[in-house]
């Protein structure tokens, strides 16, 4: 899948697609859960939560 | 560059080329003695002209704006793909110029430091008129700081694009 058909199915721009995977922007839980069902697989599998990066 | 970003320029440079103007009139007028620095209701009527034209300039500029864009698009198209599917054009544009979750928080971070500076101006302005008593030095205060706070905003929202938020 290119970055623009999942842009289209998740409903945002390509560049937002991009900023996302160069972690330049994390999506808010409601465009994880999108691009999640985009895909077909679980929320987890898509995307991890790194709690050291917040300091925890 | 996407979309928001080439907007977000064209608003950047509407914007300094206006704030530009009404400090080019503003000295013209001095110099030529039409207008003395004291007089509030010159200097008023000139802002409230200036801010209507602002207003005027942008919304011509975002529609001249999306007629290039859309323009640009059509060539590129035709360029690559030998023959321009109308249709395909339009889903083009469409596509980039979708505004999501991620335009709205840039947008809101950038206006929030925009009306940061728009406050400092106030109080720029406030301490100016408490030094020197004179209430045009708040008024081009408070022209100011909201002239550059909307660029500065613009060029904000130009690094959290580049930079991420």
């Amino acid at each position: 899948m290119t970055q623009a058909e999942l842009a289209e199915k998740a409903g945002v721009s390509r560049q937002t697609v991009v900023a996302i995977e160069a972690g330049k922007y994390a999506p808010t839980l409601e465009l994880a859960f999108r691009i999640a069902d985009a895909f077909g697989v679980p929320i987890g599998e898509v995307f991890l939560c790194d709690a050291s990066e917040d300091g925890k | 560059m996407s979309y928001q970003e080439k907007r977000t320029i064209t608003m950047i440079l509407t914007g300094i080329i206006l704030l530009s103007s009404f400090v080019l009139y503003a000295v013209l007028r001095i110099q030529a003695d039409i207008a003395v620095l004291g007089d509030l209701k010159f200097w008023a009527i000139a802002m409230l002209v200036f801010i209507g034209i602002g207003i005027g300039a942008t919304i011509l500029t975002q529609i001249l704006f999306h007629i290039v864009f859309a323009v640009s698009v059509a060539v590129v198209e035709e360029r690559d793909h030998a023959g321009c599917d109308e249709g395909k054009v339009e889903t083009i544009i469409k596509r980039e110029m979708v505004e999501d979750e991620r335009d709205k928080t840039i947008e809101l971070k950038s206006n929030s430091i925009g009306y940061a500076f728009s406050g400092f101006g106030f109080l720029a302005g406030l301490i100016l008129l408490a030094v020197t008593g004179s209430a045009v030095y708040l008024l081009f205060s408070l022209f100011g700081a909201f002239s550059i706070g909307s660029i500065l905003e613009g060029f904000v929202k130009l690094n959290l694009y580049r930079k991420g938020c």
